[in-house]
């Protein structure tokens, strides 16, 4: 989760060309205007004028271009012109909004000393480090390189965000956040309940808890994949029977309704439903009787168990083990032997392959609005698929759904649950409005205070604000 | 060996024996008893262990009774009861549970048998426990040992079913258990010298990684191998003893307790290991006590029986000394009298007998000398009446002869003084006889050659052998060269061997053969003169030593006596067989070295050979 995290903070100090609301319109961000060619090759942006980095230097086309290029992909290539920034490709880029309005395509500026600065409402005035345990180091305040920074698990980091007056957007109504990451999700819902943090990340697993404890909780739309792949230079994972076998084996309804606790949703596709559009058209059938059936044609290594399959779960928190295991009954339920091995560190978008497991249950942030991205992001990352197969540059749905339909029926990836992200408001944040595709929106949050007149923070001691989201501040003018 | 040694030997094994047993004995008993204690002990310590089994099951119990009675409980069972009850509401309601009741394992189980929430194994939430629903109270029913399944494989656990039945014919059922691991080993009370190790595979084939104790690795665990399998085959209660090192009290003896689940099932072992380091080292202890006390009794007995020998010896020994001393030609020899007992009775009658020898041979010497004097009186008479005879009648010749003519009695009185002379000269010989006898000297000791001293006797009648006018007499010398040299006195012996060549010679006047033979035996050189004469009878052989005792005509008795005296003189024996008609064998035995004599070398000898004797033999 530390890709999604790193945006939703970059979020704060950074700014993108376009922003996708929530009635999926592109809005003006940097870019106030936008042209593109008939054949989608060439993109024109015209960008705001008096942007002001939070420094009061500022915005010019060069840092636009200095920012984007290394984030486009091969091919596309960005050059400033005039008051204008140009994106061009030998291919056409249909889908280039979406993509500018979404992931880490934010506009920065390298400082000498390396770290970034942006035009954002907010900017970093401090960060440290404590450790989990009795021993606390403290890292140099200063500002931090948010687009690169990671969550440490073993450590909370604390950020304090302060507004940023100079921002074209206008003042942010709260003076300040502190932002505390790596706090366990138990805790954090104390925090909430006891009032210490104003926003809180919720696990699933606690969602039902907040929510009988008169908790506020929003969720978004499904936006992290967990499912099955396949590594099929083993032996176990390379029968296309046992990998079918194995599909109709799994209960996702029971996975999704019950261990989630209704906090998940089954999967069939690779892309949710909002995303896509055409996800409904998938289904992932239940059938342990055809799922025995199958397995009696199998090897007689297989079918006699000697050689289980390893299922190495890549993702990390309870919640991805605990699919393992319910992976691993539902298979036993078929006669097939998965083996679970838990994986003690793990990347949300790792590509280690560990040679001795055979399937790897792995999770998956949809970061891009665009389907094609995020389907062709995934099935380089995992190497789905036959790599012989021409990715799909159109936006055209039925391209997209056949692509996915193709990987789907070879079972080289089996989708299990889809997570939408839940988040645990204090009673004082108003005005709440975040992009149902999971991205905060904090700039436009105020603190219904008791005493109007208190201009300090909630806790002064912003270092001691356990949370991993961002806390409170007092309310201040919106511009 | 003397008979103290003997009796020292025989109490000292007395006693060695009598110890040994005893020791033996205590050892045995002893550790015979300590089995038995620690026997009973681990026992007692399995029944120990199989209460607190129950006791945990209680404890077990009333946790899973608490949470099948708590408020929350009960509304779960109502909300479960109803058609298409959300199940999911209470999917992590166990794991709560379990912390708050501090059990390992709880797993709720609706009235259907599904699985609704598990503590350790969440995943199979949504399938059926049969074995649940198979049961109709389960409320009475005690802790069992049960199988777990796991995510990371299989446990085995101490559990037991309780049920809410608030809804009538829909129980809910709550499943609670503490896993069987090193946590619950660590639980368990353990005296000293004690330890406890559980086995849970439920593999068919031993997996030593499954067992789990302290200060128990592979190594030691694949000793168990063979009593798992063992149980595998019969599960009861069975003991082993496994002796980890040569040293015995390494050892550990093993009580295995098969756990056995509600179909008797094998599902684990429960291994309770006493040391026999306490008892090892207890009997070594009795055995080193044992050791001790019989170094001890040996010690004292060794004294004891010392004292004791030498108490009931020292008469003995005096008897023997007396009896030497006896033999030894002491008559008058008195020994202490002390108590009444056999041995004394005994010294009396030694002190008896030695007094009526010394009597009898008093009065045996006194008749001897007696019987001496008139033998010698008679050998005088006789030796003397003869030469006396032919004087007198001489001397009657010369006074008749005084009525002859000058001439005739001229001629008378020649012969007449010529006999005179001649039986003078006999009688002057024959006193002189008698003075040699008187005058034996002391023999001088020098390095002889027994076989050249035969051989120079021989020599000396060499002339005899084959005189003219006589029947022939054949020598026949069986001499054993080499022959070791022995301290005698060459003179002596020269006049021995030729007194024994004569007396043989005399007693073949019909001629025969004379043997010689000569042998070395245990430090004696042995010396054999044997003749083929007429021989002698028994009477003759008795007294044929006896000075003046002859069976010759005209012997004078001595050459045997001085034979025996110059034998005597040199620590030697001489005897005699004969056999009438046969001839007669005389045996002498002489020490090769006699004691305390500074002995010549041997070339003095061959001086004093080439003397002649001065002494001539003594004929009989």
């Amino acid at each position: 989760m530390e890709s999604e995290t790193d945006e939703r903070m970059g979020a704060l100090v950074y700014d993108r060309l376009v922003a996708l609301d929530n009635y999926g319109k592109f809005q003006p961000q940097l870019a106030t205007e936008w042209s593109h060619d008939a054949a989608f090759k060439r993109w024109q942006f015209m960008l705001r004028a008096n942007v002001k980095f939070s420094d009061g230097t500022a915005l010019s086309n060069g840092d636009v271009v200095a920012a984007l290029q290394p984030l486009l992909p091969d091919g596309q290539q960005i050059s400033a012109s005039g008051n204008n920034v140009v994106i061009q490709s030998s291919a056409a880029m249909p889908d280039l909004l979406e993509e500018l309005a979404s992931g880490r395509f934010f506009v920065f500026r390298v400082q000498p000393d390396g770290t970034l600065m942006g035009t954002g409402p907010f900017f970093v005035t401090q960060s440290a480090t404590a450790s989990r345990g009795p021993s606390n180091s403290t890292n140099p305040a200063g500002d931090s390189n948010l687009a690169t920074s990671s969550t440490n698990l073993n450590k909370m980091t604390h950020l304090r965000f302060r507004a940023n007056e100079e921002t074209w957007s206008g003042r942010p109504f709260v003076d300040a956040i502190d932002v505390t990451l790596g706090v366990p999700a138990l805790r954090q819902l104390f925090d909430l309940q006891l009032g210490k943090a104003e926003l809180v990340e919720l696990s699933p697993e606690l969602v039902r808890r907040a929510t009988q404890d008169n908790q506020r909780v929003w969720s978004s739309a499904p936006v992290t994949f967990y499912g099955l792949r396949f590594d099929e230079a083993q032996a176990a994972a390379a029968d296309a029977n046992l990998r079918e076998a194995l599909s109709f084996s799994l209960d996702r309804q029971t996975m999704a309704n019950v261990l989630l606790q209704k906090q998940a949703e089954p999967a069939s596709a690779l892309l949710p439903q909002w995303l896509s559009g055409y996800a409904f058209l998938f289904t992932m059938e239940t059938n342990i009787e055809r799922a025995k059936e199958i397995r009696a044609t199998l090897p007689a290594n297989l079918a006699a168990g000697n050689a289980p399959l390893r299922l190495r779960v890549d993702a990390t928190g309870d919640l991805a083990k605990l699919l393992g295991e319910r992976v691993a009954v539902n298979a036993r339920q078929a006669g097939i032997l998965v083996q679970v091995v838990n994986r003690a560190a793990s990347h949300t978008t790792t590509t280690a392959s560990d040679p001795a497991a055979g399937a790897h249950l792995f999770s998956w942030h949809y970061s891009s609005l665009s389907p094609r991205v995020e389907l062709e992001s995934m099935v380089s990352t995992f190497n789905m698929g036959n790599a012989n197969e021409a990715a799909v540059s159109a936006i055209d749905p039925e391209q997209l759904y056949a692509r996915e339909k193709k990987l789907l029926e070879d079972r080289h990836v089996l989708p299990l649950v889809a997570l939408p992200e839940y988040v645990g408001l204090g009673q004082k944040v108003r005005d709440w409005m975040p992009a149902r595709w999971g991205e905060w929106r904090l700039a436009d949050v105020w603190l219904d205070l008791q005493e109007p007149n208190t201009a300090q923070p909630v806790n002064p001691n912003g270092a001691e604000t356990p949370a991993t989201s961002p806390a409170a501040a007092s309310p201040g003018a919106k511009p | 060996m003397s008979f103290r040694t003997k009796l020292l030997f025989v109490v000292l094994l007395t006693i060695f024996a009598s110890v040994s047993v005893v020791a033996y004995a205590v050892t045995h008993y002893t550790q015979a008893a300590f089995e038995a204690m620690d026997a009973e002990r681990t026992e007692a310590l399995v029944a120990q262990f199989k209460k607190e089994f129950v006791q945990r099951g209680e404890e077990i119990a009333h946790q899973a009774k608490n949470i099948a009675e708590a408020n929350l409980t009960e509304r779960m069972a109502i909300d479960l009861s109803r058609p298409n009850a959300d199940q999911s509401l209470y999917v992590r309601d166990a794991v709560g549970t379990a912390q708050e009741h501090g059990l390992d394992y709880v797993e709720i189980v609706n009235y259907d048998g599904v699985l609704i929430s598990s503590a350790q194994f969440p995943a199979r939430v949504g399938y059926k426990n049969e074995w649940v629903t198979a049961v109709k109270d389960w409320n009475e029913t005690p802790a069992f040992w049960k199988k777990e399944e796991l995510p990371d494989g299989v446990s085995v656990s101490l559990s037991v079913v309780r049920t809410n039945n608030t809804v009538a014919d829909k129980p809910l059922y709550i499943i609670g258990g503490h896993r069987l691991d090193k946590n619950f080993l660590a639980s368990l009370v353990l005296p000293a010298g004690m330890r406890a190790l559980i086995y849970t595979s439920l593999e068919p084939a031993f997996v030593a990684t499954s067992l789990m104790g302290e200060k128990i690795d592979g190594e030691q665990a694949e000793r168990f191998a063979p009593l798992v399998e063992q149980l595998q085959k019969q599960p009861q209660q069975m003991a082993q003893t496994i002796d980890w090192t040569r040293d015995p009290a390494d050892a550990e003896t093993f009580q295995a307790i098969p756990l056995l689940g509600r179909n008797k099932e094998l599902l684990g072992i429960f291994f309770v290991g006493s040391s026999r380091k306490e008892l090892v080292l207890l009997t070594r202890q009795i055995l080193k006590i044992a050791g001790a006390v019989a170094a001890a009794a040996l010690l004292v007995g060794l004294l004891v029986s010392f004292w004791v020998s030498a108490r009931i010896t020292k008469p003995v020994e005096e008897l023997a000394e007396g009896a030497r001393e006896v033999a030894g030609g002491r008559w008058d020899t008195r020994i202490d009298v002390r108590g009444r007992d056999e041995i004394g009775q005994l010294a009396k009658a030694f002190n008896h007998m030695t007094q009526t020898l010394a009597a009898q041979k008093e009065r045996l010497v006194q008749t001897e000398r007696v019987a001496a004097w008139r033998e010698l009186a008679r050998r005088l008479a006789h030796e003397l009446r003869n030469p006396l005879f032919p004087m007198q009648i001489t001397i009657e010749n010369l006074q008749k002869a005084r009525q002859l003519d000058a001439k005739q009695f001229l001629e008378v009185f020649n012969e007449s003084t010529a006999t005179l002379k001649a039986e003078l000269a006999n009688l002057n010989t024959i006193v002189g006889r008698f003075s040699d006898f008187s005058k034996m000297p002391a023999p001088q000791f020098v390095r002889v050659n027994v076989n050249e001293a035969l051989r120079n006797a021989v020599r000396l009648f060499e002339p005899q052998f084959n005189e003219v006018g006589k029947p022939t007499i054949t020598p026949e010398l069986f001499l054993t060269e080499p022959l070791p040299d022995i301290d005698a006195d060459p003179d002596l012996l020269h006049r021995a061997f030729q007194n024994l060549v004569l007396n043989a010679l005399d007693a073949m006047p019909a001629g025969g053969t004379l043997t010689l033979r000569t042998s070395e035996q245990d430090g004696h050189v042995r010396i054999e003169v044997a003749d083929t004469g007429k021989g002698l009878t028994p009477e003759e052989c008795s007294r044929l030593f006896t000075p003046y005792y002859t069976t010759k005509l005209l012997g004078t008795g001595l050459g045997l006596a001085i034979v025996q005296s110059v034998v005597s003189d040199h620590h030697g024996t001489i005897s005699v067989t004969s056999d009438e008609g046969r001839g007669t064998a005389f045996r002498i035995d002489l020490p090769q070295r006699q004691a305390g004599q500074n002995t010549k070398p041997r070339e003095t000898v061959a001086e004093s050979k080439s003397a002649p004797s001065t002494l001539a033999a003594a004929s009989d």
